[in-house]
């Protein structure tokens, strides 16, 4: 999907690099989608690159949902969970942390930053660290884009 | 009928395997043709192809499917890349039979097993294949694991592989002949029973280490906490991801293509990057005319240099084996079933299988004869020893956590 005029405006004029059009983000149904729907409330603004997609728990996420999300055009994927400790399940954030270091040496392993997947916590009741989180992302987004390019050409 | 057998690049072990074809067809059939870019154009029934594919051959394989009525990739590497498809991290092309030419049939293993690739043949109805863990005498809990062993020296022979933190890849893998977990030898997932088994085993793997450490830091922005980039129990726990998870399926994994540097040589990018405790495995998987002796040597090198001293009864056994290798290649140049068998069974009964996955530093893994006392030639754990090893032949050299970063083969 290609970013409209005003998108890309807004896009660049938050960040420095313009070459990033998707970036899913997988936010869980109790902290990551309550902090951005509080975020939204509060009519606080982030990147529209941003495709967030509500999963029960981080738990859900694994390699496969990632790699999918890559090679169906994602610039970069993430896992918004709840804080350490604060999983309303069990501790689904911790296990999709696990996976998820492990996806970022395999990309190491390969030749790749390893800045394409990363994992954040936050909290319901606070907009602002689901927002810190996005603008997190696409910092190193960013940074890894200006060191060996996207990952969108090989996938 | 007429059947031909396509060798195409890498090693020749499922083609030598193909020899045992004569025992269930008529010799007259069946066809082996060692270089494909020089053969004459005749109407086929069945083209049977092995070896690693790169996309220079797809030219030749439309030929060979446009005269043919049907298409059989046999083995790991024309199906799902095999271990030459390693050599994609850094940057070469092995592709899949299917990517080249469409819907062929596909034996998946490394050994592919014989019996199959017959019966595929003569169209008969292909036998039912359970999954590997329900064949495995180890039962598994899928209990969070505490630590994650890259070398297991248990008398325990009914606890999963994975719930005594070492890695095996039967989850996602069907029953075989080869069954290196008879051997103490986890598996790698040759014959895999879902699709991207790789991917979906890490995604297995990374639960099992729940409750190892993993490091996390406090985020700049909102005083929230996240995943942490520096290295910690996790990684440290994983040297080698792609050559342990993805060891036959890189190039159908879905992986972006690796951006490695190449050093020049696909046997050494192949190499580059695998844990010294693997490169027994997988040189004997490598097949081919001189795996055993590549895989003595390779094993002998180290123990030479780090003084891992071996019994008497092991020199004995080894030299069996090296001796069954120069008949086991007489009997693949007559292209003779009945004395390849004979062989091929000797081996098996000591190296295992024929992926060698008995042998190891320092011994065997498990007993080979009834009659003889184990502990003469039982292996042990060994050090990891960082450093440049070389024996004129054979030169390699080790990292600190034991990866090989270069790597030299002489042929004899």
């Amino acid at each position: 999907m290609k970013l409209s005029h005003y998108q890309k405006e807004v896009s660049s004029a938050m960040s420095e690099c313009d070459e990033y059009e998707n970036v899913v983000v997988f936010m869980c149904n109790e902290c990551g989608q309550g902090s951005a729907n509080t975020a939204g409330v509060a009519r606080m603004s982030y990147d529209p690159a941003m495709r967030i997609v509500r999963v029960q728990c981080t738990g859900q996420v694994g390699p496969i949902q990632i790699m999918d999300a890559l090679n169906s055009g994602a610039d970069a994927v993430a896992c918004v969970g709840c804080c350490l400790g604060a999983c309303h399940f069990f501790n689904g954030n911790v296990i999709s942390m696990h996976r998820i270091k492990i996806m970022k040496k395999l990309f190491k392993e390969l030749g790749y930053s390893d800045q394409f997947v990363n994992q954040y916590t936050s909290r319901a009741a606070e907009g602002e660290t689901a927002v810190g989180d996005f603008d997190d992302i696409i910092e190193r987004l960013c940074s890894a884009i200006q060191e060996g390019g996207t990952i969108q050409n090989e996938c | 009928m007429n059947v031909k057998i396509f060798q195409f690049n890498g090693c020749h072990k499922c083609f030598n395997e193909t020899i045992l074809l004569q025992k269930d067809l008529k010799k007259s059939d069946i066809e082996y043709i060692e270089n494909p870019y020089d053969w004459e154009l005749e109407e086929i029934n069945v083209a049977v192809i092995t070896g690693y594919l790169l996309p220079t051959d797809q030219e030749v394989l439309k030929k060979i499917q446009s005269i043919s009525d049907r298409v059989i990739a046999y083995g790991s590497c024309p199906t799902t890349g095999g271990l030459y498809g390693l050599a994609n991290q850094h940057g070469h092309e092995v592709t899949p039979l299917r990517n080249l030419i469409g819907n062929p049939q596909e034996l998946h293993g490394c050994l592919a097993e014989i019996e199959e690739l017959s019966s595929l043949i003569q169209n008969n109805d292909p036998k039912a294949l359970k999954n590997l863990c329900q064949v495995c005498k180890r039962r598994s809990t899928c209990e969070f694991l505490e630590k994650v062993h890259r070398q297991l020296e248990t008398e325990d022979e009914e606890t999963c592989f994975n719930d005594l933190g070492f890695l095996c890849s039967g989850y996602i893998a069907k029953e075989c002949k080869e069954r290196c977990i008879d051997y103490k030898t986890p598996c790698r997932g040759c014959k895999p029973s879902i699709t991207r088994p790789g991917i979906r085993m890490l995604g297995m793997f990374g639960t099992l280490m729940g409750n190892i450490e993993v490091a996390t830091e406090a985020s700049k922005y909102g005083a929230t906490d996240k995943l942490a980039d520096e290295e910690d129990d996790v990684t440290d726990s994983l040297p080698d991801i792609v050559g342990n998870f993805f060891r036959f399926s890189l190039p159908t994994s879905g992986l972006p293509k690796g951006r490695i540097p190449s050093q020049g040589n696909i046997l050494k990018d192949l190499f580059i990057g695998r844990m010294i405790e693997e490169i027994p495995l997988i040189l004997g998987l490598l097949g081919g005319a001189h795996s055993i002796t590549k895989t003595l040597n390779f094993i002998e090198t180290y123990e030479k240099e780090n003084n891992i001293t071996i019994t008497e009864k092991i020199r004995i056994y080894r030299d069996e084996l090296k001796e069954l290798e120069g008949e086991l290649q007489k009997a693949v140049e007559r292209k003779d079933p009945l004395k390849y068998e004979e062989i091929t069974t000797k081996i098996r009964e000591i190296a295992g299988n024929m992926n060698l996955s008995n042998l190891f530093f320092g011994g065997f893994k498990t007993p080979i004869r009834d009659d003889d006392e184990f502990d003469e030639y039982r292996t042990h754990t060994f050090e990891i020893v960082e450093g440049s090893y070389k024996n004129g032949v054979l030169n390699f050299d080790l990292d600190t956590e034991g990866r090989i970063i270069d790597i030299e083969m002489k042929e004899v």
